[in-house]
């Protein structure tokens, strides 16, 4: 009887403290806001970069690092930077003060941090996994504990449905490491999105750029002459279509990864936008119907969001397995050895397809 | 006008969005019925083709975002 009363304690008490956390973004968003209206929600600005990083506390300002015209810039924040008098503040950032536009900007911003979260995260679990295999737990034993269990499901999901089925047998094993690294890390990424405070740092074109942009030289770099020959001399098609193949198949390579990185860039993007636009609704309804009907309606906003927070970190984990189920299907399309003259027209349509 | 066109914009991704991956969903299930042995392979197909058809309007989608925002006006 005391067990199922504290569990049913324990669930309210959660629940509670999701519906506050969640409301608290656009709360925050609004005493932050000096505009006139005083409900004025700053919808982008909840998705940007920003030079500080956000906590329940505060803000902890970030250093910058600016390299102008091959001098070296160190700033504990941007308000040192222009405490300093030597640069100042325009609306497209900082430059320094004499007019030099800043040529590198290697500033420590938010979503960097939560990109190195999410990589010393999965460096974490992946070293203490290996740790614990290497000792024989796992290999000579069933894995023990709740996160080692974790762990050998998602890897051997990412090595036996993703790897296995999309890259050549005898090269996938190569692949594994990466694919799970990949897998591991956009996971965390964009479940830290889903922190009150924090942002999503696959929200941002730059990180999943960058992400693509591995998958793109690792696709390249592992390519066989067939891949190439694929590419540049399409095999069984007349001649003369091969002034319209070849730039279409050069232009398909780089699709690829622009295709990715935009997919998780939006992805994330939409589901923080949707988010603070529906909790945002209280305050355009407060502003246009009166403060009772606008707070009264914050009730079936708050439960949409939590709604939509579930939504989310599906989204998140699914989003996490097309990147890497997208890496290994253009790492094996690339990878691929053709013998059969028979099978050309089949790699032809896939081509077209991925395109 | 940006608003027009970004509100019009999306309302046609979701449409041509919801119709491609219906399509996919409905022989994915009719395929699925007729060999249900098959149905991992079909899952795997299923998501794989989805997955494209999200990329191209997801990039609309991107578009109406810089129509609304008024960015590159």
């Amino acid at each position: 009887m005391g067990r199922i009363d504290i569990s049913r304690f324990l669930r309210l008490a959660s629940i509670a403290a999701l519906i506050l956390f969640i409301s608290n973004p656009p709360l925050f968003a609004a005493e932050n806001s000096d505009e006139g209206s005083g409900s004025s929600i700053d919808v982008m600005g909840k998705v940007a970069d920003h030079d500080y990083f956000d906590t329940a506390f505060g803000k902890i300002y970030l250093p910058r690092i600016l390299l102008v015209d091959g001098e070296l810039y160190f700033y504990s924040s941007t308000k040192k930077a222009l405490e300093s008098g030597e640069f100042t503040q325009t609306e497209t950032g900082l430059i320094r003060a004499d007019g030099a536009p800043v040529s590198l900007d290697m500033s420590i911003t938010s979503h960097l941090l939560y990109v190195w979260f999410g990589l010393i995260l999965t460096f974490i679990i992946t070293f203490w996994a290996g740790r614990k295999y290497k000792s024989g737990v796992g290999r000579k034993t069933e894995p023990k504990g709740v996160l080692l269990n974790i762990f050998e499901v998602v890897f051997v999901f990412v090595r036996d449905d993703i790897a296995k089925e999309f890259i050549p047998a005898d090269k996938y094993k190569k692949f594994v490491p990466y694919l799970f690294t990949i897998f591991m890390a956009i996971a965390f990424m964009n479940l830290f999105g889903l922190l009150p405070w924090a942002a999503a740092a696959t929200a941002d074109l730059t990180v999943t750029a960058t992400l693509a942009a591995i998958t793109f030289f690792i696709t390249q770099f592992n390519g066989t002459k067939d891949h190439w020959q694929h590419v540049f001399v399409f095999p069984g098609v007349p001649a003369w279509s091969r002034f319209i193949l070849t730039p279409v198949e050069v232009l398909g390579l780089f699709t690829k990864p622009f295709a990715l990185a935009i997919r998780l860039f939006a992805n994330m993007l939409s589901g923080k936008i949707m988010i603070v636009s529906i909790l945002g609704l209280i305050f355009i309804f407060t502003d246009m119907f009166g403060s009772v009907i606008g707070a009264s309606s914050g009730v079936f906003w708050v439960i949409l969001t939590a709604g939509l927070y579930f939504l989310k970190a599906l989204v998140a984990l699914i989003q996490a397995y097309v990147f890497t189920l997208l890496s290994a299907v253009f790492i094996g399309m690339a990878a691929e050895e053709h013998h059969h003259e028979h099978d050309e027209s089949s790699v032809a349509h896939a081509q077209d397809v991925q395109t | 006008m940006g608003f027009l066109a970004a509100g019009l914009g999306a309302g046609i991704i979701a449409l041509g969005a919801g119709i491609g991956i219906g399509m996919i969903g409905k022989s994915a299930t009719e395929s699925i019925a007729r060999q249900p042995e098959a149905a991992g392979d079909i899952r795997g197909a299923m998501l794989l083709t989805a997955v494209f058809i999200e990329g191209v309007a997801l990039i609309g989608a991107i578009v109406c975002i810089l129509l609304a925002l008024g960015i590159g006006q």
